[in-house]
Order: C-alpha cells, then sequence, then structure tokens
C-alpha cells in the first residue's frame, strides 16, 4: 500500500468512513497478528495484544502525526504490547495455547492441494515439515523476522523495522542471512536433496521435475 | 542487495506455509473490523504516561510481580490505576485527580459497566485478562468525557 494512500485511509475513517476502516483492518491485520506471534505468545495472549492495537487505533485515527505511517504504527503498538504482555503474564501459558513453535504442519495436505494426486500429496505434505523443522533451527532472532516478514500481506521494511525496532536498512541483509541460512537448515534435514523447490512446477507437473 | 533467486523461491513457500499453519483466527479480524464502533468521537484521549512494567523491571525482582501501575493522562486529568490479581481476573483500584466525584465507564471485550468514583475520586472494579479502557465522565454534571488509552492487562 502507498503511504499516500495509507494516509487517505485514516483520514477517511478519522472522519467516520467505515469502509475505509476495513481496509485498514484487511491490509495491515496479518502484520499485527504476526507481530504478536513473533514474540512467542500463545494464541490468547496474541489475540489480546491484536485486538488492543486496533482498539488503540480505533481511538488515536484522527490523532496520529504520520498518518502515512498508520502499518509502523501498528506495528510499533503491537510489539511494545507484545513486550508487556510478555513480563506481566506471570502466569505459564496453557497448555492448549499455543506458541509457534507448537505448531506442526498437518500429515495430509490441505484441500486447495486436493487436485493432487495422493504420492505427490504426500510428497508435499513432508516437504512442508522439512521445512517447518528447519525454519524452528534458525536462531530466533532470524525466526521472529520471518515470521514478520510472512504477514501474508507482504509488509514494508519501514513497517518491518518499526515492528523489531531496528534501523530499515538492516531489514534487508538480515532477510537475506536469514534465508540463507534457512536454505542451508533445509538442505540438512532433507539430506543431499536437489529437488527443485517450487511446488508449482509439480503443480503444473512440469516434465524435468517429473524426470528429477 | 539483489535477491537470489533461491531465496525468492524459499519465501515464496515459507510464506504459503506460515499462512496455513498460522493464520489471523477468523473471529479476530470481526473483532478488528468491530473496534472501529468503540471511537468516541467526543471525548479527550487520555494517554498512558506511565505502566510499571516498561518502567520498573526491579519491581519484579523485589517480589511486586502481582502489581501494576498504570498512569493516563490528560489536561488537567489524571487517572492512576492499580492492577492486581484477584479471584478470576484482576482487580483494578483506580484514582482520580483532581479528586471528585465521576462516572467511571469499564470498556471490556463487548461489554460496559458503569461506576461510581467517589468524592475522593477513587474506584475499583474487578475486570478480565485482556484489553479494557475507561471512560471518565467528570466536571460539573459530568460534563467532561475522557477517554483512556487501551491496554491489555
Amino acid at each position: 500500500m502507498e503511504q499516500g494512500e495509507a494516509a487517505s485511509l485514516v483520514r477517511a475513517a478519522a472522519q467516520g468512513d467505515e469502509a475505509a476502516w476495513r481496509v485498514l483492518v484487511e491490509q495491515f491485520s496479518s502484520l499485527v497478528w504476526a507481530v504478536a506471534r513473533s514474540f512467542r505468545l500463545g494464541t490468547a495472549d496474541a489475540s489480546d495484544v491484536y485486538q488492543t492495537a486496533w482498539l488503540r487505533l480505533a481511538e488515536h485515527l484522527g490523532r496520529l502525526q504520520n498518518p502515512e505511517q498508520v502499518g509502523a504504527w501498528l506495528a510499533t503498538t503491537a510489539r511494545r504490547e507484545s513486550i508487556s504482555v510478555v513480563r506481566s503474564r506471570s502466569r505459564s501459558t496453557p497448555m492448549e495455547d499455543a506458541t509457534l513453535a507448537d505448531l506442526v504442519p498437518a500429515d495430509e495436505i490441505s484441500p486447495e492441494l486436493a487436485v493432487l494426486d495422493a504420492e505427490q500429496a504426500t510428497v508435499e505434505a513432508d516437504r512442508a515439515k522439512q521445512m517447518w523443522r528447519a525454519f524452528r533451527q534458525l536462531p530466533a532472532r532470524c525466526q521472529q523476522l520471518l515470521r514478520i516478514l510472512m504477514a501474508s500481506r507482504r509488509p514494508s521494511y519501514v513497517d518491518a523495522a518499526a515492528a523489531l525496532d531496528v534501523p530499515v536498512g538492516s531489514i534487508g541483509p538480515t532477510r537475506a542471512r536469514c534465508l540463507k541460512q534457512l536454505r542451508r537448515e533445509m538442505s540438512k534435514v532433507s539430506g543431499t536433496e536437489s529437488r527443485p523447490l517450487n511446488k508449482k512446477r509439480h503443480l503444473l507437473g512440469d516434465e524435468r521435475a517429473g524426470r528429477a | 542487495m539483489p535477491d537470489e533467486p533461491d531465496d525468492i523461491e524459499v519465501e515464496e513457500r515459507l510464506r504459503e506455509l506460515i499462512e496455513q499453519l498460522d493464520p489471523v483466527p477468523e473471529q479476530l479480524l470481526a473483532a478488528a473490523l468491530g473496534s472501529y464502533t468503540w471511537r468516541t468521537v467526543d471525548s479527550e484521549l487520555a494517554l498512558l504516561v506511565l505502566d510499571s512494567v516498561e518502567e520498573d523491571q526491579g519491581a519484579l525482582v523485589r517480589g511486586r510481580e502481582d502489581v501494576r501501575l498504570l498512569s493516563f493522562e490528560t489536561s488537567g486529568l489524571t487517572i492512576d490505576i492499580q492492577v492486581s490479581s484477584g479471584g478470576q481476573g484482576r482487580r483494578i483500584v483506580g484514582q482520580l485527580a483532581p479528586p471528585g466525584h465521576a462516572t467511571v465507564q469499564v470498556r471490556q471485550g463487548s461489554s460496559v459497566t458503569d461506576l461510581d468514583a467517589d468524592e475522593l475520586g477513587r474506584f475499583r472494579a474487578q475486570l478480565r485478562d485482556g484489553p479494557f479502557s475507561l471512560k471518565c465522565s467528570t466536571g460539573p454534571e459530568g460534563t467532561r468525557s475522557v477517554v483512556t488509552d487501551w491496554i491489555t492487562i
């Protein structure tokens, strides 16, 4: 989203335009969730942080000094709330309150990939598990950065930097280093595998992939 | 720094995987859309100016981990809140400064509860874990309306 567009949505929402609010939520929802999850909060705590960030934004709409930076404002708010929740909740996280670390890819591939035949579906599921194992081997800082950057609406580096409280210029190089490390971990867990990574080739039934 | 093709590929796969594993829960998205209706148009906003959790990590070491102090401020009004664990949730004890009678509305979840602050500006309430905000009506005839920033307790 362009900064100018973000600013005009904030102004419109502040004037009572609920449709503008909806667009803001749709744009930044996955970022706010990603930030809370990146701090290893369980689902209940992450939900509190997520809701607090949006409630606070609703109250601050007409008061933001830099409405074009609303994404960074939300990321900063989510970061601060996450840290304060981590510090203030002495209670242990219940078992059923899964953090990012507790998630496990399914044994079967999701319905949208059901077009695959059974054998390929198993291969895809195994590769998802391998990738997740590799991700979990990364240093905490890499897991955090990548979780934020992997928000389904890809965040800008400015927003990611606000989420992590680091200089914007550090995001690109750290991302590259973390992805490289992820690939290294993946090649460890999958042995000397050199299969193509992109499953779209499988989906398209690419013959080269089939022969490999 | 130019992207290596493998980086782009691995990132695309990781994004898909995380989208499957850890999407924003649907009811939360609905809550975020709904939080717009909590917006107050005619109230002043009292900003969080002190949170003992941020300011005073030493307190944890001194064994006062059960008590958290929050202070919200707007021009001419301060709302101090002490939060402690109590019963099923959290107990709050509040103090308005300058002191005086006021109506205090506790906003939490989808519910609101009205309380009275006594002539010394004191009030107490029982809350659940989660985000909350207070809306205070003070001044002559309760003409002045102030809301606090939302915060998770």
